[in-house]
């Protein structure tokens, strides 16, 4: 690579991340602790493409970096690989889940109902500006149901599959070490479904959105309806020295399921991730959706759609332009000066050239 | 599913601490094998095909403790080495029959807790069900 060694920037370079700090202001245990509690989806955000999970370290990530996600989701993903690694819980099964929010735009009355949950999808988007004058916004209170909602529901898949609408799948009983893990292993492909989906998981929400939109807006192969979308809570799954298994605690999930018509029965598309996401798992159910068969470099391609999502090393490789490319750039410059002299020295010589 | 070790590795923390602190004198002499803070990786099943994929990795304490042939074990989501322990000791004091019936005791004031937590959050759920009708 055509990088050339240069010297005299060492003050300069201490001095401007002295002077990002220093604009940015000091930060403490109580500004994490604001962070969390404030920005909760934000949060969810960054611990799914970090593909982390702590809400504390994901608010320090934030305090720390001043908002800005890309380096925020780095710090996490470098801080993960100091970590030993203690087990590999058990694969989370779907009628685990603690379900606060289960939908479908499939069908009306899927079975358990669809439960709007935690949701703005409804809501009037005003800018609440009287707080900027000085009045407090508090929000009216749920009016609680009699009886609690059932936490535990099947996909709605499961319940197309026994009416014969798509295809029920075989569990792969692979569990602990041996489920593909991009972390340790390279992406290859064709990808392995482990992996596709694992990439899919910590992908970058921005990405994911980009070209599952595109494949929405026709430059797929099929066009997405939502048959479940699910905010929940999982049960960590771990097993005990002596055999017994236990729920270490729960984490928030989401996930999506998007149909199409294919033939006689549905396809599928499917996508989930750590935290609560919702556009980055309908728009990953789509390229899932849309990827077979999709024609090479295009949006739809998992190649195209699994590299081009992946935050941290997409976000490197933009900034990296910003380093020294002095000897590439010379290079260039010395190309164009050649070929200007060239051109200047042919048309000097057939100025010379009696005419005929 | 071990439901005991389910609500300890829940329970309320402080509460958690303050208990098992009251348990140590009896256990005597204990060996511990681990306690640190690492990762979990966190498998999820794919309703499209059945394949089993990482979603990532959750922060954990661990904590390993023996004590003769008994073992107690411990471990809770985060960052807190106090209380991945004070699960441990517990959950080795129950091995050994120390004070099983306060344990269980705590365990059933703790269940009861996160119990009646889930009931009052799935209530706030169900007030948002939709009644469809079409028309």
């Amino acid at each position: 690579m055509a990088y050339v060694a240069t010297r005299g920037g060492e003050r300069a370079i201490e001095q401007s991340e002295r002077l990002f700090r220093e604009e940015m202001g000091g930060f403490d245990r109580q500004r994490v602790e604001e962070v969390k509690k404030s920005l909760p989806y934000l949060i969810d955000r960054v611990m799914g493409e970090a593909s982390l999970y702590d809400e504390d370290l994901a608010a320090l990530a934030l305090a720390q970096t001043g908002g800005e996600l890309y380096e925020a989701v780095l710090l996490l993903r470098a801080w993960r690989t100091t970590q030993p690694r203690l087990q590999v819980a058990e694969p989370i099964e779907q009628d685990t889940l603690f379900t606060h929010r289960r939908i479908s735009a499939a069908f009306k009355d899927i079975p358990g109902g669809q439960v709007l949950g935690p949701t703005l999808d409804y809501a009037h988007r005003i800018l609440a500006t009287d707080v900027l004058q000085g009045e407090g916004y508090a929000p009216e209170p749920v009016e609680p149901a009699a009886n609690p909602s059932p936490a535990y529901q099947p996909s709605v898949s499961a319940w197309q599959a026994e009416n014969d609408l798509l295809e029920q799948p075989t569990p792969d009983g692979t569990t602990g070490n041996d489920i593909p893990d991009l972390t340790r292993e390279p992406l290859l492909f064709p990808s392995k479904r482990a992996h596709t989906l694992q990439s899919l998981a910590r992908a970058e929400t921005g990405g994911v959105l980009a070209l599952g939109y595109a494949a929405m807006r026709g430059y797929g192969q099929a066009h997405p309806t939502v048959n479940e979308l699910r905010l929940a809570e999982a049960e960590i799954a771990v097993t005990h020295p002596d055999g017994r298994q236990f729920s270490a605690g729960r984490v928030k999930v989401s996930q999506a399921e998007v149909v199409d018509k294919k033939g006689e029965k549905l396809g599928i598309g499917y996508a989930a991730t750590l935290g609560w996401n919702e556009v980055k798992c309908i728009s990953a159910a789509t390229l899932d959706l849309n990827s077979p068969g999709a024609e090479k470099g295009s949006a739809t391609e998992e190649e195209f759609f699994l590299y081009h999502t992946e935050g941290v090393e997409s976000s490197g490789f933009c900034i990296h332009f910003k380093l020294p490319h002095y000897v590439t750039f010379q290079s260039s410059l010395d190309a164009m000066r050649d070929a200007k002299a060239k051109k200047a020295e042919q048309s000097k010589s057939s100025d010379m050239e009696p005419a005929e | 599913m071990d439901d005991t070790l389910g609500t300890l590795a829940r329970a309320d923390e402080a509460k958690l601490k303050t208990f098992a602190e009251t348990l140590i004198h009896e256990l005597g002499e204990i060996e511990v094998l681990k306690s640190q803070s690492g990762l979990v990786m966190l498998p999820i099943r794919d309703t499209a095909k059945g394949v089993a994929f990482h979603l990532g990795e959750v922060l954990m304490s661990e904590a390993h403790i023996r004590k003769g042939d008994a073992e107690g074990y411990g471990m809770r989501r985060g960052h807190d080495l106090e209380a991945s322990m004070a699960m441990a000791l517990v959950d080795l004091a129950m091995a050994t029959n120390v004070r099983v019936s306060d344990c269980k005791a705590f365990c059933d004031a703790q269940a009861e807790a996160l119990q009646n937590a889930d009931d009052d959050l799935l209530r706030r759920v169900e007030a948002t069900r939709v009644n469809m009708e079409t028309f």
